[in-house]
């Protein structure tokens, strides 16, 4: 599905962030072990949500007299977040560092088409986009 | 996308807000408020009597003599206040616009944002409110200027932009020490009514503010009334024009914004990407019921094929417009305010073709997005081959529709741009400064956009307007607004 409207992307990044944040408290329910690591991931997670919504509210009236609009397909940034019972760490973790790598891409995405307009969403964007490297050197090193 | 949760679960009587108390009507007459996207009826609005308007303009009269001795730093905290109920609000606030207007969501949250903007610009007074001052004007004699509010301010407002209209003007009328009474749209009167709330929670003493229901008699009356000071109005010009008749009879200050017909001028070095998007929202955003819309869509220069590779670029964008309710966050377009408003345009519609038009995308049967009636819906609509004496080239018909036209240079542009008896929001997309500059010197508009298509002042600066657009002569926002809403007093002293 095509994403054309402000309001529907900032949805889909609200969504994949609550998404992203349930799948790391379940690894950490899991995966004791490094449960602090992914609580903290989670709680990233829902700070992204604060930070995106408060640049999105703040520069809302940019968007409409600038004629802004998106063209993002939802379809590629569905998120691999279903673990069966038998889901072994090292599965869990790669498709943590498969979901962090989709997130970077949506998030890439988003700030270079709103590059042009309402400044304050793709700076936000594009820091979420950088935090997930981050993100991803911690995942890869719980992996090694 | 699911439909985001409205928030008027049941449709109510809406009150007054007069001195203070939310008063019901004791008017027989009461019109529907309806939601044009579902139809159904989600308010009810009093038209108010004669007697409960002289009640507003005297709970507002009482209240002057000690809202304009309140200190402006204390004023601007009750703003401070109002500010964070309204951020608190936002969202709210937003649905119920899109609810009793049409508009989408996206569009109501900027709505809800410029409105606060105005809040915000206002909460600085004590620095906009000051005078000026020259010691020695003659030796041991000192001058000054001092601004000191005036009274009453009564407010008419449009349907289009329900919550942040009366807010270009309510704002800084209470910053610099006035009262204030609103006639919100009775098409849209329920986020005006919210707004009255959010006025009460953040502390304006009884009879600062207040809000009357009604039509056009409630509007005469405030017109009529001696102990109003000034008016301010946003609509028609034919409308616009009787307001400001009858303010200058009755001796007060008016800022009467009227009617449009904007240009959007594209010059063969314009860019095409970055400027169609700017154009949907010009043309279609708000389904074109803003008065800052583009309603002639000129593309200049003697070259076919920029002509045409344009035309079938900005063809492409509008017919993939979804159309739709505005609760529905991949909606791009919401219906029309009104079926009256609809019929108007179709009847514009209908005119550009008898009068030679080419139609060449028809919004009058559109793709609705769910299942809704189709009272209130229009899809975009462009007619090629438009020239400057159709009826559609200088009506403003506000609604979804481009005129498309072409002019051979720049100065045919702004000739065609200047032939309109409008002067609001005109616009030109061009790479080159120097077009840029010579259309914002010579074109006669309150308003220039420079590859920008709604040319919208933000709070800090005046909502400008020429020719039938606008009566009157300083402008809502900003500093105008400052001095509009204060007289200045000069004090020339000696001491012996």
């Amino acid at each position: 599905m095509g994403l054309n409207t402000a309001s529907e992307v900032i949805s889909l990044s609200r969504q994949l962030e609550e998404a992203g944040a349930r799948f790391y408290e379940e690894l950490a329910r899991r995966y004791p072990a490094h449960g602090e690591d992914f609580l903290s991931l989670a709680r990233e997670n829902k700070k992204n949500i604060v930070q995106i919504e408060r640049a999105y509210y703040g520069v809302i009236t940019d968007a409409l007299e600038g004629g802004f609009a998106f063209n993002i397909s939802q379809d590629e940034y569905a998120l691999p977040t279903e673990l069966a019972p038998e889901t072994s760490s090292e599965e869990a973790l790669a498709r943590a560092i498969e979901m962090e790598e989709k997130m970077r891409r949506f998030y890439a995405e988003a700030a270079e088409q709103s590059r042009s307009l309402m400044a304050d969403v793709p700076r936000v964007f594009a820091q979420i986009a950088r935090k997930r490297d981050g993100r991803l050197s911690t995942l890869k090193a719980l992996l090694a | 996308m699911a439909i985001l949760e409205e928030p008027i679960k049941e449709a109510i009587t809406l009150k007054n807000y007069i001195n203070g108390e939310w008063v019901e009507s004791k008017s027989s007459e009461v019109w529907d408020v309806i939601n044009p996207a579902t139809q159904k009826v989600i308010a009810r609005v009093p038209m108010s009597t004669r007697d409960e308007v002289e009640a507003a303009v005297r709970a507002a009269k009482d209240a002057f003599p000690d809202w304009r001795r309140t200190p402006p730093l204390a004023r601007a905290r009750c703003l401070f206040r109002l500010k964070e109920l309204l951020e608190e609000n936002f969202e709210r606030l937003s649905r119920i616009q899109t609810m009793e207007h049409g508009k989408t969501i996206d569009e109501s949250r900027g709505e809800t944002r410029r409105g606060i903007e105005m809040v915000e610009v206002a909460t600085g007074i004590p620095s906009l409110m000051m005078g000026y001052n020259l010691e020695d004007i003659a030796t041991g004699i000192d001058e000054y200027v001092i601004y000191q509010p005036l009274g009453v301010f009564g407010h008419i407002a449009p349907f289009n932009f329900p919550f942040m209209v009366p807010l270009w003007y309510s704002p800084f009328a209470l910053a610099t020490g006035n009262t204030f009474i609103v006639k919100p749209s009775p098409r849209d009167p329920i986020s005006q009514v919210k707004l009255a709330e959010l006025v009460e929670e953040a502390g304006f003493p009884p009879g600062v503010y207040n809000v009357v229901h009604g039509g056009a008699e409630v509007a005469s009356v405030l017109l009529e009334h001696p102990d109003i000071k000034g008016m301010t109005f946003v609509g028609t010009s034919k409308i616009g024009r009787e307001i400001y008749k009858k303010c200058g009879e009755t001796g007060k200050r008016a800022i009467v914004q009227g009617a449009a017909k904007n240009f959007m001028v594209v010059m063969p070095d314009a860019n095409v990407e970055a400027t169609i998007p700017a154009l949907m929202t010009s043309f279609f955003g708000n389904t074109g019921q803003r008065c800052l819309s583009g309603a002639n869509l000129v593309i200049v220069g003697k070259d076919d094929s920029f002509y045409q590779s344009f035309l079938e670029a900005f063809l492409e964008a509008a017919a993939k417009i979804k159309v739709g309710y505005g609760l529905d966050e991949s909606i791009q377009m919401g219906p029309m305010q009104s079926a009256d408003g609809k019929q108007r345009v179709s009847g514009y519609i209908e005119r550009g073709l008898a009068e030679g038009a080419k139609l060449i995308l028809d919004g009058r049967k559109p793709n609705i997005i769910g299942d809704y009636p189709d009272t209130c819906f229009l899809g975009p609509s462009v007619f090629e081959g438009v020239t400057p004496e159709m009826t559609i080239a200088r009506e403003e018909i506000f609604g979804p529709v481009a005129s498309v036209m072409r002019a051979a240079d720049l100065d045919e542009a702004i000739d065609l741009v200047n032939s309109s008896q409008y002067g609001n929001g005109n616009a030109i997309f061009t790479s080159s400064g120097k077009n840029a500059r010579e259309f914002q010197y010579r074109v006669e508009s309150g308003n220039v956009g420079i590859n920008i298509g709604i040319v919208a002042p933000m709070a800090f600066f005046p909502f400008g307007g020429m020719k039938d657009s606008f009566f009157g002569v300083l402008h809502g926002q900003g500093r105008d607004a400052i001095r509009f809403f204060t007289e200045s007093k000069v004090v020339i002293q000696r001491w012996l």
